[in-house]
C-alpha cells in the first residue's frame, strides 16, 4: 500500500480511520504574522528586532536557544574602518575585501558593506557591546589578516574591532538583550522543515515543535533565512554540532539554486585534533607560525603581509610545510605550531584570555611557555543562498537576476556575495549585522505592517510531514551516525585544502552512493517528544545536500580561486590573463573562464545536482563615490 | 468522596483555560481534549511527569493565547491500495 497524507480543516479524531497505538497523525497549528526570521544568531536576531522595530509582528524560529546559536562561538572581531589606530577609510577596506575575495565577491554588496560598517559598529556600541579600549576610551582596533591601508600600499591596517578575543560571544549577548526590548515572538527550539513555496513566492515555514512534536504552519508574507554554515559535513571542523545547512537544503528542496558552494575556508589555526579555533587575532597581536625548524615560513609564501596574509593563502603555506616534510614535531608529525611566547605576558592575559584557556584545555598548553599545535580546519562557507545587495533572494533565469517573492537570506547562509571566494578574517560578524539590518530595511521598504496574506493550500508542507514520518518509521540497514561519518571522511578525504580532479571525481561517486543510502536509513526513537535520533536524522538529509553540491561544484571549477585551490588547475583563469599587460589580449568568451558564480541545484529523490553560472557583479553602488576595483594578480 | 488534591485542581484549572482561551480559534478543542483524555490514565503518584507536563501545558496556553495562532489542523495517514 503507498501512504497518502491528507490535511483536513479541522480536527476531529473520530473522523479519523482506526490508528496503531503510535498514531500516525500530526496535528499542525497555523500561525500568521508579518515576517518569520529562520535561525537566531547574529544575523537572524538583528533582522528580527530590526523588523519589530518598524513595527512588524515577527516570529523567530530557532532550533537552537538564541545564545547558542554558532555566533556565539565567534572569536576575532569586526571590520570597520573607524580610524581609531590609523588614518583609515572605508574604500581601503572596500579593496581589500575585493582582493581577499579573489574578484569573485560583488563589489556592489561589499560597498554596500564596507559603507555601513562604521555606523553598524557604533550602532553595536550604542547597544551596549563592551568593545575593547584604547587608552584614550576609543574602541581598540586590531590587525587581522589581509587588511591594509591604501589600497594596499600603506603596509598593515588596524581595523578589527574586538572584545578581547571573545567578539562573537559578547555580540551574540548584546543582539539577545537588545531584542528583548522588541515584541518579536520567538519559536526556541523548533526544528524550521521547509519554506512553504507557492507560485514561485514564498509564503511561510512549516516547523516541528521539538517540545512536544507538534507542526506549526507559519505563514508569513516576508520569510529571512539566517541558518548559518554547514561545517558538519567535514570530519574536522570548527563548527558546532549544529552547523547542518538547514537553511541551504530548504532552499534546494524549493527548487531555488545555492551559489559558490565549493568555497570552504579553512582557517589556518585550528587546535590539531580537537579543532577547536585559535582566533587569528593572536597572529594580529604578533603570534607567528613556525615549523619543525624553528622558521617562521610565512615570509616565504606572503613577504609582505607575513602571518597576516589571506586565510587561504596561509591555509595552503601550511598545508605544503607539512606535506614537504618541515612539520612540527609530534608522533603523527602533521601539523605546525603557532608561537605565543614571545609576546608580553600581560598583553597575553589582557587580548587574547579567551585562547590562553582554550589551549589549555584542549592541547594542554601554556601560551606563555610553549607554542600551539595547529591545522587548517574547515571553518566557514563563502557560498549559499544568492541574494542582491539588499538581502533579497534571487534565481538567475534567461541571463538576468530574478528575485524570489518573500524570500531573504543573511549572515553565512546567504551569499551576497560578500566574501566571493574567500573570506577575509572579521567580515563576517560584519556581514551578520549589516545585512540583517539590509533585510530588515528591504521588507520595510516594500511592505506595510498588517498586510493580508496571500492563500495558502490547505495542504501545504504536507512532504515535509511525509518525509519527518518516514523517517521517524525508518527501519533499513544504516544508522545515521554511520552515513554521517562516511559523508564526513569522504569529504574530508576528497574535498580539502588542496583538490585534484581525480580525487574529486572519486569523491562525487562515493558521495552520491553515499545518497543512495540514505533511503536505506534506520532510526531508533519513535516518539514524537524531544526525538533527537529524528532530528538528527533530518539534519543529516540537509547536510547530504549540501555535501553533494560542494563536491559536484569543486570538480566542475577548472582552476584555482580563493579558497579552492586545484593541483591540477593552479592558476586562476579568468576573462583577460592579469598577469601580463591587458592591451593586444583577446577576451575569453563567458563559457572559457571561471569568473563566475556556480549556481547548483539538487533533485532531492536522486542527488543529482545540476550546475550553471552566473556572472560576478563587477560594478560598485556609486561609481563616483567608491570606484569599482578591476581584477588583477593576487598576492600578499 | 475522594477530594481533589492540589495538583488534579490544578490540571482541571488548566484544563478550562484551554477549553475557553480555544473556543475562538477552530480546531483546538477536540485536540485538548483528546490530549487530556490520554493523559488521565497517568497514576497520579507519578507527580515529576505530570508537572512536567503542566509546566509544559503553560507554554502552550500562551502559544494558544497569542493572537497570532489561528487554527489547529491535521495531518493524518490514509492507507490507499495501489
Amino acid at each position: 500500500h503507498c501512504l497518502h497524507f491528507a490535511a483536513t480543516k479541522f480536527y476531529n479524531p473520530r473522523s479519523l480511520v482506526k490508528l496503531s497505538k503510535i498514531s500516525s497523525h500530526y496535528p499542525v497549528v497555523d500561525h500568521e504574522f508579518d515576517a518569520v526570521v529562520v535561525g537566531a544568531g547574529g544575523a537572524g536576531l538583528r533582522a528580527a528586532f530590526g523588523l519589530s522595530e518598524a513595527g512588524f509582528n515577527t516570529a523567530c524560529v530557532t532550533k537552537l536557544f538564541p545564545t547558542r546559536s554558532h555566533t556565539v562561538a565567534a572569536q576575532g572581531g569586526i571590520n570597520a574602518a573607524l580610524g581609531n589606530m590609523e588614518e583609515d577609510n572605508w574604500r581601503w577596506h572596500f579593496y581589500d575585501t575585493v582582493k581577499g575575495s579573489d574578484w569573485l565577491g560583488d563589489q556592489d554588496a561589499i560597498h554596500y558593506m564596507t559603507e555601513q560598517a562604521p555606523a553598524a559598529v557604533v550602532e553595536l556600541e550604542n547597544f551596549g557591546m563592551p568593545f575593547s579600549r584604547t587608552e584614550d576610551g576609543k574602541i581598540y582596533q586590531r590587525a587581522f589578516g589581509g587588511q591594509s591601508l591604501k589600497y594596499g600600499k600603506g603596509g598593515q591596517a588596524h581595523r578589527c574591532c574586538c572584545v578581547a578575543d571573545r567578539t562573537g560571544h559578547s555580540l551574540l549577548h548584546t543582539l539577545y538583550g537588545r531584542s528583548l526590548r522588541y515584541d518579536t515572538s520567538y519559536f526556541v527550539e523548533y526544528f524550521a522543515l521547509d519554506l512553504l513555496m507557492e507560485e514561485g513566492e514564498c509564503r511561510g515555514v512549516i516547523a516541528l515543535c521539538m517540545e512536544d512534536g507538534s507542526i506549526h504552519r507559519l505563514r508569513a508574507k516576508n520569510t529571512v533565512i539566517a541558518t548559518g554554515g554547514y561545517g558538519r559535513t567535514y570530519f574536522s571542523c570548527t563548527s558546532a554540532h549544529t552547523s547542518t545547512g538547514d537553511g541551504n537544503a530548504m532552499v534546494t528542496r524549493a527548487g531555488l539554486p545555492c551559489q559558490d558552494l565549493e568555497f570552504v575556508q579553512f582557517h589556518p589555526t585550528g587546535i590539531y585534533g580537537a579543532g577547536c579555533l585559535i582566533t587569528e587575532g593572536c597572529r594580529g597581536e604578533g603570534g607567528i607560525l613556525i615549523n619543525s625548524e624553528g622558521e617562521r615560513f610565512m615570509e616565504r609564501y606572503a613577504p609582505n603581509a607575513k602571518d597576516l596574509a589571506s586565510r587561504d593563502v596561509v591555509s595552503r603555506a601550511m598545508t605544503i610545510e607539512i606535506r614537504e616534510g618541515r612539520y612540527g614535531v609530534g608522533p603523527e608529525k602533521d601539523h605546525v605550531y603557532l608561537q605565543l611566547h614571545h609576546l608580553p605576558p600581560q598583553q597575553l592575559a589582557a587580548r587574547l584570555p579567551g585562547i590562553s584557556e582554550t589551549a589549555m584545555i584542549f592541547a594542554g598548553v601554556d601560551v606563555t611557555k610553549d607554542p600551539i599545535p595547529v591545522l587548517p580546519t574547515v571553518h566557514y562557507n563563502m557560498g549559499g543562498i544568492p541574494t542582491n545587495y539588499k538581502g533579497q533572494v534571487i534565481t538567475y533565469k534567461d541571463g538576468v537576476d530574478k528575485v524570489v517573492q518573500g524570500l531573504y537570506a543573511c549572515g553565512e547562509a546567504g551569499c551576497a556575495s560578500v566574501h566571493g571566494a574567500n573570506r577575509l578574517g572579521a567580515n563576517s560578524l560584519l556581514d551578520l549585522v549589516v545585512f540583517g539590518r539590509a533585510c530588515a530595511l528591504t521588507i520595510a521598504e516594500n511592505n506595510t505592517p498588517g498586510e493580508k496574506l496571500a492563500p495558502l493550500m490547505a495542504n501545504a508542507g504536507e512532504e515535509s510531514v511525509a518525509n519527518l514520518d518516514k523517517i521517524r518509521f525508518a527501519n533499513g540497514s544504516t544508522r545515521t551516525s554511520e552515513i554521517r561519518l562516511n559523508m564526513q571522511k569522504i569529504m574530508q578525504s576528497h574535498a580539502a585544502v588542496f583538490r585534484t580532479g581525480d580525487v574529486l571525481k572519486e569523491g562525487c561517486v562515493k558521495m552520491d552512493a553515499l545518497y543512495e543510502t540514505l533511503a536505506d536509513i534506520k532510526t531508533f526513537d519513535r516518539g514524537i517528544v524531544w526525538n533527537t535520533d529524528l532530528v538528527e536524522t533530518l539534519e543529516l538529509q540537509n547536510l547530504m545536500l549540501n555535501a553533494v553540491q560542494t563536491i559536484q561544484a569543486a570538480e566542475a571549477r577548472k582552476e584555482s580561486r580563493g579558497a579552492h585551490a586545484r593541483e591540477d588547475f593552479k592558476e586562476r583563469v579568468d576573462e583577460y590573463d592579469y598577469s601580463k599587460p591587458l592591451q593586444g589580449q583577446v577576451k575569453r568568451p563567458y563559457d572559457q573562464h571561471w569568473r563566475k558564480h556556480t549556481l547548483s541545484h539538487v533533485d532531492p529523490k536522486t542527488g543529482k545536482v545540476t550546475l550553471n553560472y552566473r556572472p560576478v557583479i563587477d560594478y560598485s553602488l556609486n561609481a563616483e563615490d567608491c570606484a569599482a576595483i578591476p581584477p588583477a594578480i593576487r598576492s600578499y | 468522596m475522594v477530594r481533589h488534591s492540589k495538583l488534579q485542581k490544578q490540571v482541571l484549572s488548566l484544563y478550562r483555560q484551554f477549553l475557553r482561551a480555544g473556543r475562538a480559534k477552530p480546531g483546538f478543542v477536540p485536540r485538548i481534549r483528546e490530549e487530556f483524555r490520554a493523559n488521565a490514565a497517568i497514576k497520579k503518584t507519578d507527580v515529576m511527569y505530570i508537572e512536567y507536563l503542566c509546566r509544559r501545558a503553560q507554554r502552550q496556553l500562551e502559544q494558544l493565547k497569542d493572537v497570532n495562532t489561528k487554527q489547529l489542523g491535521i495531518f493524518s495517514k490514509t492507507e490507499e491500495n495501489s
